[in-house]
């Protein structure tokens, strides 16, 4: 990725004037800068009666994989099984539309955290990077500084903060700082935030690390609030705003030129209850020139280019060999003596002057009781 | 009397042996009602690692032994199940040497003379009196709860051989090391302390010295004894002191034991009160429940003074039961005394009642321990409960001798079966 981008800086001026007959499409093009991307969505909350929020999150899920991410860069984070709850009539599905219309669990949903794992620290673990070296590829966050992450957030929150599983939850502020911490370790190239709670615009409010753009489902003040119920399922399938992001979303197909300003449309007052909100002041872009497929997609970039490259010649092998002798490991400690180490010798032994002293009361007491001429009257 | 006990003994080392090279000595040894704090083979061996490392072993909350066990064991780790076996058979050859001490000075014609004609059925005659020591022995050696505590090597051996020396040396009549060997006892857990009383009690009785308080001789015997008994625990403070060079080991030891910080559960009843209480009554707590060890002495000697080998017995067992830590090793040092007042069992009442009680309470221990820690379903009140009925039953069985002890010695100097000034049967009522 890094030789491409090198090369795209190299040979951006040929192109463009090799493509200045597009014009306008060429530059669109080659304008966002992020090479792969990512989507770490998470739904927070426990309990059959929060269906509502795994099918929100695993709406998201589809459309970001049918748009091209693969499973390999999604970190799905389920606070409870709702596909099989025993409560769940229609066991293995998850349904986003009323009357089961569509299926969002399906086959090939791959879930990286699940139930109790889904924990404030864990996220925090994820965004910033720092999982134990146990930690499998799937359950972590690998991006670099040419990812473009889409954070989707689910579940019950309020003024300045997200409930997690019931007992615990995450400030406005923390959020904020793991952000910072992201752009200051380079995890980033743009990141987009969505949130679909009550009060979700006060999750976005504290930000301050640039290249972020946030868009929440209501107001602070507001609750925001659930589509229909299902009464075959007895339970609200969706809320409105990811309902109505879903039905967007499925009209987005991985060549589509829509952009952020349509997205910032999606459910307005009338049907959404509540006001959703965006905040864009720390983006670099403008928003209108950011695609959807930017962030819910992962469009490869192909380069064209007419110049022939010569590699260098390949390494020999003798070289090859010299270089792994230096590579030799050298041992930090000294290994074999820790090893074989043999159990030490016991090196206390009690101060003479105790031996002696104990012996001559002893000795002392026994020729006092018996003294020497009585020992026969003993045995 | 030589044979029997060379075969006891044997029995009894076969028994150990056995359990020692069995699984079953790791499980034992790590049994709360066998080992405690103060006892535990596991802390010795922690304690001499520490020592071998340079620190001090009584540093942080681990080692809770006298300087003189650390001297004792830094030679005889490796043969630690020898010498708890030897230190087993010693005390019960101890043990069997005293009685059998004890009771050749009982002469037989002597004492008939002294009582009612009716009471000769209540004095031991020599024949009965043959097989006691190899009974007590047998008490003591084949005894689970002392085959329990020498295969979890439990110090507790060790502190009850002391005991033994040291009644054996009171019986013998050696002032010298009678106190000697009290005061090592008391130097290992402070609760000895008590068998003072028993111990003046009985070497003045041998000395013809009348126990009245206006006479000076009776003064100037408990002064001796007295000097010699603080000298010797002194010698032995300023010893241990420079075996390590600190005073370390007197909040260890000492401090642990009167201020009864661990809670672990045991047999005993401490740990529960101790759990549950509140910060600022925790010292007179504490106060209510070591005075209650030591406080029984007077009234008891006072009682007794006539008997103070009975006295040891009552002695012992008080310790054993209200002591901080005890464990099951304490308790059979008093019951392997129980034959020598088999003369007692038809004054006895509640016998079969205790008897049921000790069993039941004894094998409820470890399901109660199991089902509380492991299995969850149960919780400390099910564990403390069951210690609670232990100590009951043992209290009911001390106090049982008491009884029979003291109406025998009311039929002995009143007739046996009374009669009323009409010649009717009269019974005998117990206000």
């Amino acid at each position: 990725c890094v030789g491409i981008n090198l090369r795209y800086r190299f040979h951006v001026s040929l192109l463009c004037k090799l493509v200045s007959c597009f014009g306008d499409r060429a530059g669109q093009f080659f304008s966002s800068g992020h090479t792969n991307n990512w989507a770490v969505l998470v739904c927070t909350s426990r309990f059959w009666f929060n269906y509502r929020h795994v099918a929100n999150t695993l709406s998201v899920y589809r459309s970001v994989k049918r748009l091209g991410i693969p499973d390999s860069h999604i970190v799905l984070m389920l606070a409870d099984d709702m596909a099989c709850n025993h409560r769940n009539p229609k066991p293995a599905t998850v349904f986003s539309h009323k009357n089961m219309e569509l299926n969002v669990y399906g086959d090939d949903v791959e879930v990286d955290y699940r139930g109790y794992e889904v924990t404030v620290e864990n996220f925090l673990r994820i965004l910033t990077g720092r999982l134990p070296p146990s930690t499998p590829r799937s359950k972590r966050l690998l991006s670099d500084d040419r990812s473009n992450i889409l954070i989707y957030l689910t579940g019950h929150g309020g003024n300045g903060f997200l409930k997690f599983q019931d007992s615990e939850e995450i400030s406005n502020v923390e959020l904020a700082d793991a952000f910072e911490q992201m752009w200051q370790k380079r995890r980033y190239n743009e990141l987009l935030f969505i949130i679909d709670t009550c009060q979700g615009a006060s999750m976005y409010e504290r930000f301050y690390s640039p290249n972020l753009m946030a868009l929440a489902s209501s107001q602070v003040g507001e609750d925001s609030l659930s589509h229909q119920p299902d009464l075959a399922i007895g339970v609200h399938l969706m809320d409105r705003y990811t309902f109505y992001l879903l039905e967007f979303l499925e009209d987005i197909h991985p060549a589509s030129k829509t952009n952020m300003n349509d997205l910032f449309k999606v459910c307005p007052k009338s049907q959404c209850v509540s006001t959703p909100g965006h905040r864009t002041d720390l983006f670099l872009r403008d928003p209108g020139s950011v695609l959807i497929t930017d962030f819910f997609g992962s469009v490869r970039k192909v380069e064209l280019t007419m110049e022939t490259i010569n590699l260098t010649d390949p390494i020999d092998a003798e070289s090859g060999e010299l270089q792994k002798e230096m590579h030799t490991y050298a041992d930090q400690l000294p290994v074999s003596e820790i090893i074989h180490q043999k159990p030490k010798q016991k090196d206390w032994h009690p101060p003479d002057g105790f031996i002696l002293g104990l012996w001559t009361l002893i000795l002392l007491v026994f020729f006092q009781t018996y003294g020497v001429k009585h020992l026969k009257h003993i045995f | 009397m030589a044979a029997p006990l060379t075969l006891l003994l044997l029995v009894a080392v076969t028994v150990r042996a056995a359990l020692f090279r069995s699984s079953l000595s790791e499980l034992i040894s790590e049994r709360v009602e066998v080992v405690s704090p103060l006892t535990a083979w596991k802390r010795v061996i922690e304690g001499l690692a520490l020592l071998d490392l340079g620190v001090s072993p009584y540093s942080g909350d681990v080692f809770h032994e006298t300087p003189l066990t650390i001297y004792l064991f830094h030679f005889l780790v490796d043969y630690a199940e020898v010498t708890f076996m030897v230190s087993v058979a010693g005390s019960s050859v101890v043990v069997t040497y005293l009685i059998l001490f004890q009771f050749r000075k009982q002469k037989f014609a002597l004492e008939a003379d002294r009582y009612p004609l009716d009471c000769l059925e209540l004095i031991r005659s020599p024949k009965e009196m043959y097989y006691i020591p190899l009974k007590v022995a047998m008490f003591y050696l084949l005894n689970p709860f002392t085959i329990l505590s020498c295969v979890a090597k439990s110090t507790c051996g060790l502190n009850n051989a002391i005991i033994a020396l040291f009644i054996l040396s009171t019986i013998k009549g050696n002032v010298l090391l009678s106190a000697i060997f009290l005061s090592l006892a008391t130097y290992q857990s402070i609760y000895p302390l008590t068998l003072c009383a028993p111990a003046l009690l009985y070497l003045m009785q041998r000395q013809y010295i009348p126990v009245n308080f206006r006479r000076a001789s009776f003064w100037w015997f408990i002064v001796q004894y007295a000097f010699m008994y603080l000298g010797s625990l002194f010698v032995i403070i300023c010893l241990s002191f420079f075996l390590l060079g600190s005073w370390d080991y007197l909040p260890s030891v000492y401090g642990f034991i009167l201020s009864v910080p661990d809670l672990t559960p045991n047999i005993g009843l401490f740990w529960y009160f101790f759990a549950e209480m509140f910060e600022h009554f925790r010292l007179f707590f504490l106060c209510v429940f070591q005075i209650n060890v030591f406080f029984y002495t007077i009234p008891l000697s006072i009682k007794l003074k006539e008997h103070p080998v009975f006295l040891i017995f009552m002695q012992l067992a008080v310790i054993s039961i209200f002591k901080s830590y005890p464990t099951v090793g304490d308790i059979s040092l008093y019951m392997a005394f129980l034959p020598v007042w088999s003369h007692l069992h038809r004054f006895l009442r509640n016998i079969f009642l205790v008897s049921c009680v000790l069993l039941a309470c004894s094998a409820l221990f470890p399901v109660l321990w199991h089902l509380w820690i492991y299995a969850g379903s149960a919780n400390s009140n099910f564990y403390y409960a069951i210690t609670l009925l232990f100590n009951v039953a043992q209290i009911l069985l001390v106090s049982d001798y008491f009884y029979a002890f003291l109406r025998r010695e009311h039929h002995l100097t009143y007739g046996l079966y009374l009669k009323r000034k009409d010649g009717s049967e009269a019974t005998l009522v117990l206000k």
